[in-house]
Order: C-alpha cells, then structure tokens, then sequence
C-alpha cells in the first residue's frame, strides 16, 4: 500500500511495527499469523526483489565494472536501496576522537536483502558472559530460553551448515538444517592446514536454502549456485523478509505496509501508555498519526533507540528511567588477512560459485584457555573465509607487462585465501549514542551522535588473530598480502562491521534494564523493543539469527498478551 | 576516506568473496633502486579541472546501468591508452589485446567518474600520459604512439623495474596504476575469464558439485608438497 492509499486517521490495527527488516519482518508474520492487524511502517522506499535486481547481469555491464563508490559502498549491484553509510539529508554526527559509522539502507526488507547469511547459533556461553567473566552483565535468559527458538527460526528462513560438536557452538536438532554445499579447494587446503595445527574448521551455518522449501505463497527455490548473493535474489534461496515473511503477512489480509513512512516518535496515551507513533511522509514531508493498542520498535538498533530518546517529556527520553538508554552500543571487531598461496597456482580450474559467500569457517576454539587464563583478552572470535577463482588481487602480480604479466594473471587467479575475523566487543562506558540536539535531519527530527571506543579486550583479541592468521599462512608456505599492523590499525571503525547491538538491553531488573526478555518496555507496557537494540552483549557471532528468534519469542507473548486482554 | 579505510573496506568485500577481487594497488616500493636508464622529466605539475559530472547516485536502475558522466580523454590520449593496453595485455594464442578489446574506454570511463579514488587515479593517469609522451620527446623526438616499438618497449621496461629510483616513484606509479586498471578492465569482460579459464556464471540447479577429480588430484598433491595429512 502506498501513502495515496492509506488513511492514517481512519485506520485501525493492532499492533504498528516500526522497521520491515529482520525483526519487523519476523513480528509481522508471527503477530499476522495469531490473528492480530498489523501496520508496518517501513522508513524506505517499497522495493521488490523480483523485479529490481538483477542477479545475472556481469560486473562488466555496471560502471567501474561494479567496483564500490560512495555511492554504493558494497559496489554497483549491491541490493542496498537509497542508503549505505550516508543517507542524503540524515546526518549523524561523533564526538571529538571518536570513529564510528552507521549503516542504513532505507528500503522495503532492511538490511535482510543484502546481509552476510551467516547464521551461528549463540551458545550458553553468549547469552551469560558477566557469570564466565566477570565483565559485562548476564542476559536475563539463557540458551535453553531462547534453542526452541533456535530450533523454529532455522526451519522458518531456511538455513543449511554442517555439525559443529564444539564448545558453546550448540548443534540444532536433526531436521533444523538444510545440508550445506561442499567445500572449495581453498577452504579444504585451510581446513588441512588450521586442523593441523589444531584449530577447528566447519561448514558454516548459511541463510540458504541448498533444498527447495514450496509455499502457497512465497515458495521458494534452492540456490543454483551462481551469481552474488549480496545483489538480493529473485529465486528466494537467500533469507529476505521481502521474498518471505512480508508477503506471506500480507496473504492473511491482517498486514498493511506503508513505505516512505520515517517515525518521529512513539506519541503517549498516559505515563505508562504508548498510543501510537507519529511519522514523517518522506516524499511530501506530512506529519501523520496513527495508533493503536500496541507498539513495536524493530527500525534497528540505533533507529530504534533514537526514536525512544526523541520521544516522551524527559529530556532522557521514553522508556528510559534506568538510564541504560543509548549506552551499552558494541559493533563486532573486525580484521581482514589475505594470503597469495604458490601451491593453489595455476590449479586445475572448475566451477567454484557455489552458494556465494563461504563454504567454512573457523568458530572459535579457545574456550578451555581463556578459562584458564592463558589468553589477554576475554571473549572470542572467529574467522570467515575466502578464496576462489577470479580477477586476482593487484598484490599478487609481479611488476612486469605484456606477456608475462597474462601469465602471472593466469597463474595468480584461485590461489589467494583470505581469514576475515569477527569477534565479540565488550560494552564500555565511553561507547553509546546521545541526541545532538544541535543538528536535525530534513525531517526536523534531531540526530544521533555517537561516542565510540575499543577497550583493550578488543585490540588484544585482533593481535591474537592476526598471529593466528599469519601463522595458519606460513604453515601453507604462502606469501602474507596483508600487512602486519598494530591492533589499533588492524581493527575496524566501529560500526563499520554493521552488527551495532546493545543500546536499549534487557534484562531481570528495571533499574539497569531497558526491556524485559521479551523486548517490553519497563516503563511503558505495551511498548516492545524487537531488534538488536535490546541485546545485554554482542557475542561474536553474527546477530540476525539471535534477533529472529528473540523477535519470535516476543512476538508470541505480546499476541497471548493482547488476546487475553493483559495489555489493555 | 583515508586509503587505509578504503583498504580496509574491500578487504571486507574480499571476504564476502565476490568473484571478481575488488581492484587494490599495492604499496610502492620507496628508496634507492634501479638507476633510471635515461634523463627523467619533470613530472607535469598540474592538470586542467575534471568537467562537471553526476554520480550514479545512491540508488540507480540497477536492471538498466548507466554510466552518467561523460568520458574525458582526447582522441589522441585514447588512442595513447588503447596502444598501452595492448602491450600491457598483447594478442596472443588465447585472447585478444586489451586495446583491440576496447578496455581503453574502461579506463577513460574510470579516470572521468566524479568519485574520489577515480578523481585521484585521474591526476595519476593523466599526469602520465603527459609525461610520457615528454619523456617520448626528450629521448626520441615524438610521442609515445610515434616512436619506434622497441623505443615504446624500452620505456615500459623502465617503469615495470621492481625497485624503482625515487626521479621514476611518480612514472612507475602511473604504470602501476594503469596496469592494474587494465587487468580489472580486461579480466572481467568474457574475453577475459575465457582467458583465465575462468569457469562460473552458470545457475547450477541441484547440490553444487564441488571439485572436478582433476582439481581434487591436484589438491591430493598441495597437500602431499605442505606435508600436511592427506585422509
């Protein structure tokens, strides 16, 4: 539905989702499913995958041959629509040394039609780290709260990986997963090499369907194993509310999406009462309201966050009286090592697509000596990884020209791996997000301003890594392209690894807690947080998987609530 | 954006393992090394200012790519870049020369774009077209596309030296930088991945068949020269 269709003053729903993406797109289908009216309100523009991206076009057909501009950060035909690390008129601003970016695209489906797709299960250890630690603060709920979750969202988006059998890398049940692809030969020579020097490698937990998964509405197709999976896809392998959970909602006639719709702030009914949001119309600029018997915030952790601190009559924001609001911002660590491996040139070539991003990846493994003290930082990490035939990076190329230079070309292609490291930040006082009250976006409403700052956790964990990397390079005898940097000039920007968490947490006690284990707001009860926002910690693993089945939890609960009347 | 961010960046893009590597260069070498083989001139010290030009914006027709800014080489640069691109990527048994394939307006559709990474490559491209031909001048009395082969060959040789001189820091540069955009230009048009056996692109319905048994022989034998386990 668009603007021109929608009348906000004569609509009534249930329940309004702020945000379309992995959350909103998970709330709309649960709450649609139990019989509730659902509103989305969805910042970017209406997008449709099917008829908008185009899977099978050659790089050679886009400008610059696909390469990233400012434009498109992640290249031509990345899927982000209308945003990337700017979005035109929407500044945010830092305060004085502080380095941070924020991601946003501002389209139908969110950040779930361009994402990575690696979906790890969090395990015990994730979900109670201050209890492992010390540092921190413990989630309300543990991994036995949240593995049925677990187990339904792996069957709902369709997810395919292998056995783990690792410490606080939890299996799924059979019939959880479907099976993943084979390996490449990069990743089978890294995974002789790492299990050598006793570092595990296994097939990663991907958002890709490798079996058909039929519907009446949105079937989906199994990956045919070609093109890049961060143009979005049109076959429906890769998980994606917008080929998914959006019209599936919108099926049961109980959905109405509008699009171009920026909220402002949750508008107030009482003390401890939300009625509804208000919201700019992005193309005429129309203030509008609308309400309903309850909210959901699921715009984005920051988005989200922002909002609450835009709205209510304190100056500290909605929602805020335990002033945890804003605080408690992490970003995974990152770090990128690539290698150029002699023994993989001039291999014998094949067909080396398979379902786009990695086949395998290295979890972490060093519980037993970080419980042991035998590590300086607390927490862990793990590498993705890369490799496969292509253009090969200008550093393996000798300096040469004409003949030689097609040669080397040839003989370079396929033989360069790269270890890509994520891992888990510990929340620290000087990281958050605040309201510069002194810069508006064109909507009038006023920004964010972030702090940001890694603790010596975080640079010890990526210099362990860049010595793991480096070491698991030498043992393949293979030239390091990747220079050895100190750890504050290994590790990226904050934000820049896009799995901003932690700025608006749950937890068992109101005085140090935005949220309960459900996403309820403390202070307003039938306000509900359902995105990253409310993580208590960022683990190291890649979030969305987490955000889904902590969306499905409390999205069954607030349908039981509003059902029984608990809400009224 | 810093370099080291921008780097930063396409390292993480390599990891989301594209198939075609996002283009990097590498750090130049710094120092003594080779003497530079003739009198080196003077690097031009500034270029006229890029034409106005529009970015594609943040979100394009992306069933329909349009390059939106015009392209900016004169008919004589183009035809300079065209007679590089061949030398630096020539005809042979396999594929055509990069300037027979036409790369050269890959190249001049780079150097034009009104981003900053192509904005400075333009300043160092440019600049080296320019001084090249100077250099074709001092040495030989004409331009780079008048001289004889072996002379345009002679020079190629002085800026493709692993250690470079500090007089030749800004030629060899250019060289690399031109190398490489051509390499990018050429290796991702078909012609190109014919080149480097390059097989994918192919929807491939059902599991994914992984390693042919000749790459999987060839593994057996990396992992037999590694010393590591071969079950």
């Amino acid at each position: 539905m668009t603007l021109d269709t929608f009348d906000p003053a004569t609509t009534t729903v249930d329940v309004i989702i702020v945000g379309s993406g992995a959350a909103g797109g998970m709330a709309a289908f649960s709450l649609t499913q139990a019989g509730l009216r659902c509103l989305i309100l969805e910042a970017g523009r209406d997008y449709d995958p099917q008829s908008e991206v185009n899977m099978m076009a050659p790089e050679s057909a886009a400008p610059l041959r696909g390469a990233a501009t400012p434009d498109k950060p992640f290249g031509y035909f990345d899927a982000t629509v209308g945003g990337g690390w700017e979005v035109d008129g929407e500044p945010y601003t830092m305060r004085e040394g502080s380095d941070f970016r924020w991601y946003r695209p501002r389209m139908l489906g969110g950040r779930t039609n361009h994402w990575g797709r690696h979906a790890p299960r969090w395990g015990p250890y994730d979900f109670k780290p201050f209890s492992r630690d010390g540092l921190g603060v413990d989630w309300p709920i543990g991994y036995d709260d949240v593995a049925p979750f677990y187990d339904r969202v792996e069957r709902m988006i369709g997810v395919n990986g292998g056995r783990l059998e690792l410490e606080n890398h939890p299996d799924s049940p059979a019939n959880c997963l479907m099976p993943p692809p084979k390996p490449r030969v990069p990743e089978m020579l890294l995974k002789a090499t790492c299990e050598s020097m006793g570092i595990p490698v296994r097939a990663a937990h991907t958002a890709v369907l490798t079996r058909d998964m039929p519907h009446d509405v949105a079937p989906r197709s199994a990956c045919f194993n070609a093109t890049p999976c961060t143009r979005g896809c049109t076959i429906g392998a890769f998980f994606q509310t917008t080929t998914s959970f959006l019209p599936i909602a919108k099926a049961t006639g109980r959905l109405t999406v509008v699009t171009d719709a920026m909220v402002s702030k949750v508008v107030m009914a009482g003390k401890d009462r939300a009625a509804g949001v208000e919201y700019v119309d992005r193309k005429t600029g129309a203030r509008h309201k609308v309400e309903a018997r309850a909210v959901v915030l699921a715009a984005g952790t920051l988005e989200t966050t922002r909002l609450l601190l835009n709205s209510g009559e304190s100056p500290a924001g909605l929602a805020n009286a335990s002033g945890e609001l804003g605080r408690n911002l992490t970003d995974s660590t990152g770090a990128s090592f690539r290698a150029f491996v002699p023994a993989l040139a001039d291999r014998p070539r094949y067909n080396e697509d398979g379902i786009g991003g990695q086949h395998v990846y290295i979890p972490f493994w060093l519980y037993g000596e970080q419980k042991r003290g035998e590590l300086d930082f607390a927490r862990g990490y793990h590498f993705e990884i890369g490799g496969r035939f292509g253009i090969p990076p200008a550093a393996t190329l000798p300096r040469v020209w004409g003949a030689g230079l097609k040669k080397a070309v040839r003989a370079a292609s396929g033989a360069t791996i790269g270890m890509t490291l994520r891992g888990e930040m510990i929340p620290n006082k000087d990281t958050f997000c605040e309201i510069d009250q002194g810069v508006k976006d064109r909507f009038g409403i006023p920004v964010l301003r972030f702090s940001f700052r890694w603790s010596q956790h975080e640079l010890n964990q990526v210099a362990h890594g860049q010595r793991i990397a480096h070491a698991v390079f030498k043992r393949m005898n293979a030239t390091i392209l990747s220079p050895e940097l100190p750890p504050e000039k290994l590790i990226t920007a904050g934000g820049e690894i896009i799995h901003e968490l932690g700025t608006a947490r749950m937890g068992a006690d109101p005085r140090s807690s935005v949220v309960d284990s459900y996403g309820q707001a403390w202070d307003v009860k039938n306000l509900f947080l359902m995105d990253g926002a409310i993580f208590a910690s960022g683990a190291h693993k890649n979030p969305t998987l987490t955000i889904l089945a902590l969306a499905l939890r409390a999205s069954e609960r607030l349908a039981a609530r509003l059902k029984s009347g608990a809400l009224a | 954006m810093t370099p080291s961010r921008r780097q930063t960046l396409q390292w993480v893009m390599a990891a989301a393992a594209l198939p075609l590597a996002r283009w990097t260069s590498p750090a130049l070498a710094a120092g003594p090394g080779t003497p530079a083989p003739f009198e080196v001139v003077a690097w031009p010290p500034t270029l006229p200012p890029p034409p106005p030009a529009q970015g594609y914006g943040r979100d394009p027709n992306l069933m329909e790519p349009k390059v939106t800014w015009p392209l900016t080489l004169s008919t004589a640069q183009r035809a300079t870049v065209d007679m590089l691109g061949d030398m630096i990527l020539p005809a042979d048994g396999k594929s055509p020369g990069a300037g027979a394939l036409g790369v050269g307006g890959f190249v001049d559709e780079w150097i034009s774009a009104p981003y900053p990474v192509q904005r400075r490559d333009r300043e160092l491209l440019l600049g080296g077209l320019i001084w090249l031909d100077a250099q074709s001048r001092a040495l030989h009395q004409a331009e780079f596309t008048a001289i004889t082969a072996s002379h345009r060959a002679a020079l190629l040789d002085a800026l493709t030296v692993e250690t470079p001189d500090a007089r030749l820091a800004k030629p060899v540069a250019f060289m690399d930088g031109l190398r490489y955009l051509f390499v990018l230009g050429y290796y991702s048009l078909e012609e190109g991945k014919a080149d480097m056996g390059y097989i994918g692109d192919q929807p491939t319905p059902g599991e994914y068949p992984g390693p042919t048994p000749e790459a999987l022989a060839h593994y057996a034998g990396v992992l037999r020269e590694l010393g590591l386990p071969t079950d």
